[in-house]
Parts: C-alpha cells; sequence; structure tokens
C-alpha cells in the first residue's frame, strides 16, 4: 500500500531543508520516498536505520531524511558505514551512493564492504553521469554516451556492478528503475531483510544534463524510455527458455541457465542474485574481541 | 458486475512543495491533470480520477496526494 506523500512528508522527512536541491523531475525524490516507504513496511523506528551518504546529488538524501544521518567524504561512505555497523550492530545501515560515487572514487570501499560481508544496504543510483559537478562522464556511461567530457560519445566501456558485486562476494543484488516504482519499494524492502550486504542498483534519470546531451528528452520521456530498454527477470520465462523442447522447438536445447538471454541487450530488473545468508561479520567480529580479550 | 463510482477521490496539489517537473501530468492515464501556464498541475478533470495513484508514485517531490473517501 502506498503512503500518502504527506504523512511521508510529516513523519520521515526535515521539513524545514525541504524542498529538495535537485533539478525538477529528478528519479532521487523517487528514490527517496521509495526508501522511506520501505523502511516504513519493515517495521523499522526511525532511530533503528542509519543512512550513510557521500559526495553528489545522491549524497545530499541523507540532509533530507529524519533518520540517524552521516553525511561522509566523497566515495567512502562504505568505510564509515562499515564503522558504524561494526560500534552499533542492531543499527539498520544504508548506504545510499551515486554511480560515480561508489565505483569511480569509492570503487575500493565498495569492493571490500562486499567482501567483508557486512550487513549493509547498499543503493545505488545510476543516471550514468556526474550529476553535480556538471555531467562529466562516470564509470557506466555506456559508449557512446554524449557527456560534457565526452563530446564525440563515450569510448570506454561501463562497468557492470552486477559482475563486481558477484564477484566480490555481496549477499543481494536487484536492480530497479526509478520508473517501477512499486517494484522499487519492493526491492528495497527485500534488501532491507538480508543479513549480509546487499545491493539495490537503481537505474535514474539525469535528463538536465545526460538527457539533454543525447537528446533523450525531458523527465518524463526519458523515465517512460526505461520501459522498453528494461525488462523483468522473469523465471518462469527463464525455465521456459532452459527448456524448449517441451514447447515444440527443434532438438538440441541450448542451456540458457547460466547467461540466460544474453543477446537481449536489455537491461534486467528485479532480483538478479541472492545467496543462502552467511555468519554475520559484526557479530562474528565481537564473538572474536570476546575470545580475545577476556581475562583467565 | 461492479459499478464504480467515479468523482469521489480527492486531489491535493502543495503548491509549496511542487517545481512544476511535469511528472504527474505526464503519467496521469485520465488526463485529470493538465498544466497551467506556468507548467504547474491543475486539476481538470477531477471526476475522471480512478485513484491509481501513478501521480503520487511518481512525484519527486511529495507534492501531490489522492485522497480516497473514509470507509
Amino acid at each position: 500500500m502506498k503512503l500518502q506523500n504527506g504523512f511521508i512528508l510529516r513523519e520521515y522527512l526535515r521539513p524545514q531543508v525541504l524542498p529538495t536541491t535537485w533539478c525538477p523531475g529528478c528519479g532521487l525524490g523517487i528514490v527517496m520516498s521509495s526508501i522511506v516507504q520501505a523502511v516504513h513496511h519493515r517495521g523499522l523506528a526511525k532511530r533503528d536505520v542509519a543512512m550513510v551518504s557521500g559526495i553528489g546529488c545522491t549524497g545530499r538524501m541523507s540532509g533530507y531524511v529524519d533518520f540517524n544521518t552521516l553525511h561522509t567524504t566523497h566515495g567512502r561512505a562504505p568505510a564509515f558505514a562499515t564503522g558504524l555497523k561494526l560500534a552499533r550492530p542492531d543499527l539498520n545501515v544504508l548506504v545510499v551512493m551515486g554511480d560515480g560515487d561508489s565505483m569511480s572514487i569509492g570503487g575500493n570501499h565498495l569492493v571490500h564492504a562486499m567482501r567483508r560481508n557486512i550487513g549493509l544496504t547498499a543503493i545505488v543510483v545510476n543516471n550514468a553521469v556526474y550529476g553535480l559537478t556538471g555531467g562529466q562522464a562516470s564509470p557506466t556511461t555506456p559508449v557512446g554516451g554524449r557527456t560534457t567530457t565526452s563530446r564525440p560519445g563515450s569510448f570506454e566501456r561501463p562497468m557492470n556492478l552486477e559482475a563486481l558485486a558477484r564477484a566480490s562476494g555481496a549477499s543481494f543484488f536487484a536492480r530497479a528503475t526509478v520508473n517501477h516504482t512499486a517494484a522499487l519499494v519492493k526491492l528495497i524492502e527485500r534488501a532491507l531483510a538480508v543479513p549480509g550486504f546487499s545491493m539495490v542498483e537503481i537505474v535514474s534519470n539525469c535528463h538536465v544534463l545526460y538527457g539533454r546531451m543525447n537528446d533523450l528528452g525531458d523527465a518524463a520521456q526519458m523515465m517512460q524510455g526505461m520501459e522498453p530498454t528494461t525488462r523483468r527477470v522473469n523465471p518462469v520465462l527463464l525455465r521456459r527458455a532452459s527448456m524448449p523442447q517441451r514447447l515444440g522447438a527443434p532438438e538440441a536445447p541450448v542451456d540458457t541457465s547460466d547467461t540466460p538471454f544474453i543477446d537481449d541487450p536489455r537491461i534486467q530488473r528485479g532480483v538478479i542474485f541472492e545467496r543462502a545468508p552467511r555468519d554475520d561479520y559484526a557479530q562474528r567480529y565481537h564473538a572474536m574481541v570476546a575470545e580475545h580479550t577476556a581475562l583467565p | 458486475m461492479t459499478v464504480v463510482e467515479r468523482g469521489i477521490y480527492r486531489i491535493e496539489l502543495t503548491r509549496s512543495m511542487c517545481k512544476a517537473c511535469g511528472l504527474c501530468v505526464a503519467w496521469c492515464p485520465q488526463q485529470v491533470l493538465a498544466a497551467d501556464e506556468q507548467a504547474y498541475p491543475v486539476v481538470v478533470r477531477a471526476e475522471a480520477c480512478v485513484n491509481c495513484k501513478a501521480c503520487e508514485r511518481h512525484c519527486p517531490d511529495l507534492a501531490i496526494e489522492v485522497f480516497a473517501p473514509e470507509g
């Protein structure tokens, strides 16, 4: 059930700093209200939630929400959050980052937070551009994407956050867009319930800097463009694709369970992977400390 | 067959929060909202609202609310 916007404003945001400084139509506002709704649906009290953010448009979010908040240095939000989680394992720590913040300057911290599998919930808002500093190319700018630092079109291969999370050892990875808001709330809700490191990548729009340079239209057109360029991960379709002989297809079925629809250029959204829960990092750490500092 | 009673939903716009981005106007499937000369949304066909909350969900500034009647 969708919460009333006025209720979100009164209960979960800081009205004295609103309206936000984000551009009109920016998807970050949708991300913020979705996070608040997910926290509400999980039944978490405001004092039990901490939001850590870095620098960038996304980093401003920690100023608007009325949780325990920490606005940290550029890219170091996962490092601060690791310390916070170790000191207070009872807190639900949300780390909110943009694509440049998390993958470029903070790539090392993100990788090691995922390697430790510490119980953070990382929200990576991916708009393929550095928004706050004037639209420079970011690690996720697609090949051919025109930005202020790649006028003829970016020629670098974009980073694959999904593969990075899988290889680094994260527990949960999901992808959503700001267009599909109901799924976005549900996915953040699921990520909050994961005991280990969980990550939700949110495809957002920067129509002011990226959309204008690439003729993608205004905010509404960019969001509606997310419908044909993404597709939902559908377990039934995946099963059907791995058993084509049962649908009367010719012989020699192709095993697509590992790399489903590799020729499909559309971005998958939904839960991409989820690992079985492992021991909590903070708990193991405190047990180790207690064991080694106990007096004989 | 269920008879859907129209025109029972109340739409509230908070002008002080609104940035006139036009998302609610673009997303309304029933053309309830329209942009005025300053591009701010106004309710023009309140009776057509079906309470889908597409405008509420897509408002980045939490400036629009749809209320269903009590009970």
